[in-house]
């Protein structure tokens, strides 16, 4: 009785042995794929102060970048979709060249917030992804009364 | 009207707080009289919470402008059916809507368990006004919906474009129903966890709930990526934005929750993981309510940055310390009472299905909030786009399909040779084939591959399953073919509408992979006149046409689409300008059959020249998304219609319960 208790016993932990370790193929599958998934596709995340204080170090990076259209520097051509603007700091004092080529967002214009999605070749900030964002998307502005 | 409703949230959040003071004094104190007076608070303040959305939708709708909220949401030439979806369009609305389908869910509930669930309703009643106080005091304190502008507008700012169209009216509330209906089995889950009834009765009485929480997270996602495919114009429906991920978090949770209380129901085990399961799933509805309203992550979606953030970061420890401390407390209760046998079997299938989906909610929660953690621990923000999350959650997606196959099938406890080779043979065979078919015909996507290849293995596990049972009817019963598989599905609805659900997920699975990886791309610029071949088709544009009302102008290119020289079709995407918020939106156009959809986008025009660019995507078999969605929600109908039978298995396991209550009742006497 008692040894069949203990076979028993040795049993279930065996058992449970064999689901920690299935469970931890899973688990240590799941965490090698976040690894490395983040150590392949992530991308520094600047504001535009930020990319500016560290550009020197950025050169051949990926960057993301957050700023402001600069006023009166949209040079589009339609025909070539060719677009070059300054990325300037929120408060226009200095700013970062980008070309890009494509279709216009919906929102995108002079005194907009974007960001910017590409490499920072050392002068230009060579984008392949503009997005417009707009923290205050929902929260439209109420016209005066 | 907007007093009143000002003073009903009040009112509503001191409501709540009295009836979880009530009910909980009164559960302790086993005073019949103050459990019920707690329930009548929950009921109040489901009314007081009605009242005050009267109020709002009665502003909107009469365009009182003195409101803050209806002025930057409304204006008078918006349309009705957007007056009315303006109600959840902004942040303090937003959260009134949530608190509203809260207590309306949470009347149902105690009306359902009236009679029954005794030991269980007080502390149902508690959690649920707990989350309506919190939600209610962000109302009163931080983000008052009927605040009054200090001059009143004369006219709104409008609802914003992208917000205007069908889907306004359909993807949120639904999307809510799914967050908010996860209250519901929480609060039952917390209930076991307080009152010690830790058996399977929380689980059976919240079955239907669970699945109602789950249909509406399926059908609030899958509308979501309908609306961005249509809205936004990049060709794709689903971008891995924090807003997407807050979305379909819970919704992997979810689906984890509702397998693995199959496994309690049917062998007491996993009591502890379901806790898990469940808890994770309502906090991370909370979390996504947050991650949209917090500003913490960029996104395309967020709502502006507000103050609140701290008080859901609050309320979120507070729940995962509460869960916590009360499964500690009951660990010795939530012990298996079985173990399982081996890992070829239903019970092991079902555990890796879990630990899948649950793998799928944390590396999406990880890149979700990679950003914020990198910052806080490195000092620098990066950031993980959409590679990141193919990259990942394709893998583990494509594990988990083949883990559908093998789940429903496979036998309990232990599955014998003979077992295996009666049920994963033929499959295993076709879906092989499959793979290298398609292989063969030169297509080298590994993961489009592999996919269709477990397709096939699938769907014909499924339909073994149904020819297999349709045959047996046939020969035991007498039936002809139709009335044995009408019969064989109503009799085993539960089973089923679980096999019609997968059968919806292997579509989507389908429609995903190939809509991914043989995506056709073509940007062109062009002048009227010229045409241009995007796949099979060739496109010419024709004309370029305005068209103007007060509310909205729009400039339309005119395109014939050919194919192999028979025209097609005549598409007209579109360019529109919304006046009031003076500002450009993009109207695809789309052509949508079986087999693959036109999509074609007016990225830019010049009115004097006609010179238009245009940006076409031709995706193959992007149409079996929707209609597995479909599908899915079909079977989610079968599995959740009630019967008999299972009226009867909760009936007796609640008459266990009670005679296990007079047992101790007599004990303690």
């Amino acid at each position: 009785m008692r040894t069949l208790r203990i076979a028993g016993y040795i049993r279930s932990v065996d058992r449970n042995r064999r689901f920690v370790i299935g469970a931890s193929i899973i688990i240590v599958a799941v965490a090698y794929l976040v690894y490395t998934g983040i150590r392949e596709t992530s991308v520094y995340y600047f504001t535009i102060d930020e990319f500016l204080a560290e550009r020197a170090s950025m050169v051949e990076e990926e960057v993301r970048v957050a700023g402001r259209v600069g006023a009166d520097s949209v040079d589009w051509d339609s025909r070539t979709l060719d677009l070059h603007f300054e990325l300037a700091e929120f408060d226009g004092a200095e700013s970062v060249p980008v070309a890009y080529n494509g279709i216009l967002p919906d929102m995108f214009a002079e005194g907009r917030d974007v960001i910017v999605e590409g490499s920072f070749t050392g002068g230009t900030l060579e984008a392949h992804t503009l997005l417009t964002s707009c923290p205050s998307k929902y929260e439209a502005e109420i016209p005066e009364s | 009207m907007i007093e009143l409703g000002s003073l009903a949230l009040q009112l509503a959040l001191l409501t709540a707080i009295y009836g979880i003071v009530v009910v909980l004094v009164g559960a302790a104190r086993q005073r019949s009289e103050m459990v019920r007076s707690g329930r009548h608070a929950a009921y109040a303040v489901h009314g007081l919470v009605v009242l005050a959305a009267v109020a709002l939708w009665r502003a909107l709708l009469t365009h009182d402008f003195s409101l803050e909220y209806v002025a930057s949401y409304a204006s008078s030439t918006l349309a009705l059916p957007y007056t009315i979806a303006a109600f959840w369009g902004g942040q303090a609305g937003s959260l009134l809507f949530w608190v509203l389908i809260l207590m309306t869910m949470s009347s149902i509930a105690h009306l359902q368990n009236r009679e029954r669930n005794a030991a269980l309703m007080p502390y149902v009643t508690a959690t649920l006004l707990v989350i309506a106080a919190f939600f209610l005091s962000l109302l009163v304190f931080i983000t008052d919906p009927f605040e009054r502008l200090p001059v009143p507008a004369i006219e709104g700012a409008d609802l914003n474009p992208l917000l205007q169209n069908y889907w306004m009216m359909i993807h949120p509330p639904s999307l809510y129903l799914g967050f908010v209906g996860c209250a519901i089995p929480f609060a039952f889950a917390m209930a076991a966890l307080a009152s010690g009834r830790l058996s399977d009765v929380w689980i059976r009485t919240t079955r239907r709930w669970t699945l109602f929480a789950w249909f509406f997270l399926t059908v609030g996602n899958v509308l979501g990526a309908r609306w961005a495919y249509e809205e936004l114009g990049w060709g794709g429906y689903w971008a891995w934005d924090p807003v997407e991920n807050a979305a379909i978090m819970p919704w992997f949770t979810c689906t984890a929750f509702l397998h693995s209380v199959m496994i309690q129901e049917k062998k007491n085990m996993l009591k502890m993981w379901n806790m898990v399961l469940v808890l994770l799933t309502f906090t991370l509805t909370i979390f996504g309510t947050f991650l949209t309203r917090s500003g913490i992550v960029s996104s395309v979606h967020s709502f502006t940055q507000s103050g609140l953030g701290p008080f859901f970061v609050g309320f979120l420890v507070m729940v995962i310390v509460t869960c916590i401390a009360l499964i500690a407390w009951r660990r010795p209760l939530l012990r298996s009472e079985n173990d399982i046998d081996s890992f070829l079997s239903r019970e092991g299938a079902f555990l890796f299905n879990n630990l899948l989906l649950v793998g799928l909610a944390f590396a999406t929660f990880w890149g979700t909030i990679f950003p914020v953690l990198s910052e806080a621990v490195r000092g620098i923000k990066i950031t993980v786009g959409p590679p990141f999350f193919n990259k990942v959650n394709a893998p583990l997606g494509l594990a988990l399909l083949f883990m559908t196959g093998v789940g429903p099938v496979i036998a309990w406890r232990r599955a014998s040779a003979r077992n295996l080779r009666r049920s994963f043979l033929w499959p295993l065979t076709l879906g092989f084939a499959t793979g290298v078919v398609i292989f063969a015909l030169g297509y080298r996507h590994y993961y489009a591959v592999v996919c269709f290849s477990l397709a096939t293995f699938v769907l014909t596990t499924i339909a073994m399953e149904f020819y297999r049972g349709t045959r047996a009817r046939q020969s035991l019963m007498h039936e002809s073919p139709a009335m044995a598989l009408a019969n064989l599905v109503g009799k085993n609805r539960r089973r089923y509408g679980g096999y019609v659900v997968h059968i919806g997920i292997v579509m989507i699975a389908v429609g995903m992979a190939a809509s991914s990886a043989f995506r056709v791309e073509v940007q062109e610029t062009i002048e009227r006149g010229q045409s241009f071949e995007a796949g099979p088709y060739t496109l010419t544009y024709t004309d370029l046409k305005n068209t103007d009302s007060p509310h909205v102008a729009s400039m339309l290119a005119e395109v014939q689409v050919t194919r192999n020289g028979r025209p097609v079709t005549t598409l007209y995407p579109e360019k529109r300008f919304y006046k009031r918020q003076q500002q450009p939106t993009t109207e695809v156009a789309l052509r949508s059959t079986l087999l693959d959809d036109l999509y074609v986008v007016l990225g830019n025009y010049d009115a004097e020249s006609g010179l238009v660019t245009l940006l076409v995507f031709v995706s193959p078999l992007v149409a079996w998304l929707w209609i597995g969605a479909l599908v899915m929600a079909l079977g989610t109908v079968i599995v959740m219609s009630p019967t008999a039978a299972e009226q009867r298995v909760l009936a007796a396991a609640l008459a266990v319960e009670e005679r296990g209550l007079e047992g101790a009742a007599r004990v303690v006497r």
